[in-house]
């Protein structure tokens, strides 16, 4: 399960971005420079990065609330994704999506509110390509917490039923929401659900990137080859709270501590240094630079315009004047 | 002009001729291959399975499905069977299909057009004959319509089809099945949303109606007229937008305002037109607007029961001269 050092050393690269991504957004929570709620995806960026980094242009993505991860992951740029948090008309939603991020030219079509409602929706894009005969596949990147919704169900079901291009791939960072996953789920797995639609189904390492790109890797090879959906669980680890601010009293610290120890990125970087792809020096270096592209982007978003009462009442319907 | 056809003929006329002029126009939904009501019969001998895709019951599921693929460049037609069930995709309908554009930023549009029917008087009683249209009047960015004839149906039928924002479209199961008929061109033409119709022209009092309640309203006006009431009646045919301009020009006339639904009363399309007639030409009204709709009262089996139920030409009838 090996990587070659030049993709090693690419998704490395993006999941540093990620954290500091993450970092940043703290920062400027607590500078009181943002305002919405930001729900950290800290420990999980060896799935958030190894669930898209296999992904090309073409293919659609749905990620989840916990999202700069997966988003960075499929190519969204930072000084764009910036733009959207920070509200403004620059935006990739013109400040009317925020959190909820949306990128065509990504084919990242957006993010639902309700956990779970876009179970659905992904199956249509799904059928969307299937129709088309185009050769891209509907990444469905989700969390356990979301599969009890009851859209999950019949979702699976068409997906199986008309053998569509789809992968659902699920994220179990052993939390939905505040609460524990043994508390929500009878089961400690949740794949298996996938064999009763006749699905195939994978479970794996969520904390080695290796083993995340690949399972993805094999996982988008099915669907793109006609073989129908395939579902990966990755086994996780969310270290922090549901979102900032909330304390996460629930979290116990023998669980933080045994999980900080396969932490991906020092993971990632451990290999790196044995292969001697780099240097610790060249490390430094490597962090020092994301730190200065995030740091470029916020600024420049930052100066971005705000929204205008123009743009309240425009984009509702495609005529104007329709409300 | 010259030719008669069914309520149910122009529904399947509109999505027949749409599916051959556009291949991204597709139907699915429940049963639709068999077609239960027979809007959708005999589509599936014309454009094959992969254009008529029978569904699981899952109605919120099946309305994200056809979200997803119009968000990918095809034109589905969804039919939910009953609107009742609607109720069940409500999430997806009212929170996601009508907001997408706006939380996108414009970057994405949602061509679907889901059709639905509505309404009582057939004795399908409990779960099966709600008119329950103003439940979606909340929500931004859906487009609401409900024709009450053959050339109504037809030409906003294919005005949904080809609308880029997502249309619920209600049809009235005592127009599907009661085999109204009307005149409908043989060429191609649409209806624009926004348009209500003067179908009787009068000076003593406007009736606003809007689907089947079309009928009973024109029925009350044929019965006052022999009593020398003169009463206007105004088929709004859609509901978002909703053509405040003709409402206005009618209630400018006649000074009087009844609406009609046969939805239930408490917070009806019915308040939200005397709200609008209250709030912005209250001096026109000779008289408080009349609401003729619905009780606060789920539908029974019974036929009895039923026809206490429903709003009807009597109901009309005594709302108009409530205003006299």
């Amino acid at each position: 399960m090996e990587l070659p050092n030049e993709k090693l050393i690419e998704v490395y690269k993006k999941m540093l971005l990620v954290r500091t991504m993450e970092e940043k957004w703290a920062q400027l929570l607590a500078g009181g420079k943002i305002h919405l709620h930001a729900h950290l995806g800290t420990g999980q960026e060896a799935v958030s990065i190894g669930v898209t980094a296999p992904l090309s242009k073409d293919d659609i993505l749905f990620g989840t609330h916990r999202g700069v991860g997966e988003y960075i992951g499929k190519g969204m740029r930072p000084r764009d994704i910036w733009a959207e948090y920070l509200g403004k008309r620059t935006g990739l939603c013109k400040g009317k999506g925020t959190l909820h991020l949306a990128d065509r030219t990504q084919n990242i079509p957006g993010l639902v509110a309700s956990l779970g409602s876009d179970f659905p929706i992904a199956v249509g894009t799904a059928l969307a390509s299937k129709m088309q005969n185009k050769n891209c596949v509907t990444m469905y990147f989700v969390g356990e917490g979301t599969c009890n919704q009851s859209d999950a169900h019949p979702s699976m079901c068409m997906a199986a039923l008309w053998q569509l291009p789809i992968v659902f791939a699920v994220c179990t960072n052993q939390f939905c929401e505040m609460s524990y996953m043994s508390e929500h789920c009878p089961t400690e797995d949740i794949a298996p659900r996938a064999a009763g639609y006749g699905i195939p189904y994978e479970i794996v390492d969520g904390q080695d990137i290796e083993t995340t790109y690949k399972a993805t890797e094999k996982a988008v090879k099915h669907a793109r080859d006609g073989k129908g959906p395939y579902l990966v669980e990755y086994k996780t680890f969310r270290m922090g709270a549901h979102f900032i601010g909330e304390r996460a009293e629930y979290v116990k610290r023998e669980d933080l501590e045994k999980w900080a120890k396969r932490d991906p990125i020092d993971l990632c970087r451990k290999k790196l240094l044995e292969k001697k792809v780099i240097t610790s020096a060249q490390d430094n270096k490597l962090w020092a630079e994301v730190r200065e592209e995030v740091d470029m982007a916020v600024e420049t978003a930052l100066s971005d315009p705000d929204p205008t009462t123009e743009d309240f009442i425009t984009d509702i319907y495609e005529q104007k004047g329709v409300l | 002009m010259g030719r008669t056809i069914t309520f149910l003929q122009a529904l399947n006329e509109a999505m027949t001729e749409e599916m051959r002029r556009d291949p991204k126009v597709f139907v699915l939904g429940e049963d639709v291959r068999i077609s239960p009501f027979g809007q959708t019969a005999g589509l599936v001998k014309e454009f094959g399975p992969d254009r008529v895709l029978n569904t699981p019951i899952a109605e919120s599921a099946i309305t994200g499905v056809a979200m997803g693929v119009a968000m990918y460049g095809y034109r589905p037609i969804l039919e939910i069977m009953f609107c009742d069930f609607a109720m069940l995709a409500m999430d997806q309908l009212c929170n996601q299909l009508g907001q997408w554009r706006y939380v996108t930023g414009n970057q994405y549009s949602i061509p679907i057009t889901i059709r639905t029917n509505v309404g009582g008087g057939v004795r399908a009683g409990y779960g099966h004959s709600q008119c329950l249209e103003s439940q979606f009047i909340q929500a931004p960015g859906l487009i609401l319509v409900e024709p009450s004839t053959p050339y109504d149906a037809k030409g906003l039928l294919k005005s949904a089809i080809r609308s880029n924002d997502p249309v619920i479209f209600f049809e009235h199961k005592r127009l599907i099945l009661g085999g109204i008929s009307g005149e409908v061109p043989e060429e191609d033409y649409t209806i624009p949303f926004g348009e209500a119709a003067v179908c009787r022209s009068g000076k003593d009092a406007t009736v606003v109606a809007l689907g089947f309640m079309v009928h009973e309203a024109l029925g009350a006006a044929q019965d006052l007229f022999a009593e020398g009431i003169n009463v206007e009646v105004v088929d709004l045919r859609t509901i978002v937008p909703l053509d405040k301009a003709a409402i206005f020009k009618s209630v400018e006339k006649t000074g009087r305002l009844i609406t009609v639904e046969e939805g239930r009363i408490r917070g009806g399309i019915g308040a939200e037109i005397a709200a609008m007639a209250c709030g912005e030409y209250f001096d026109l009204l000779d008289a408080p607007v009349q609401r003729v709709a619905a009780p606060m009262v789920p539908i029974a089996g019974s036929p009895i029961l039923e026809d206490m139920y429903l709003p009807n030409k009597d109901s009309i009838i005594q709302a108009v001269k409530r205003t006299l």
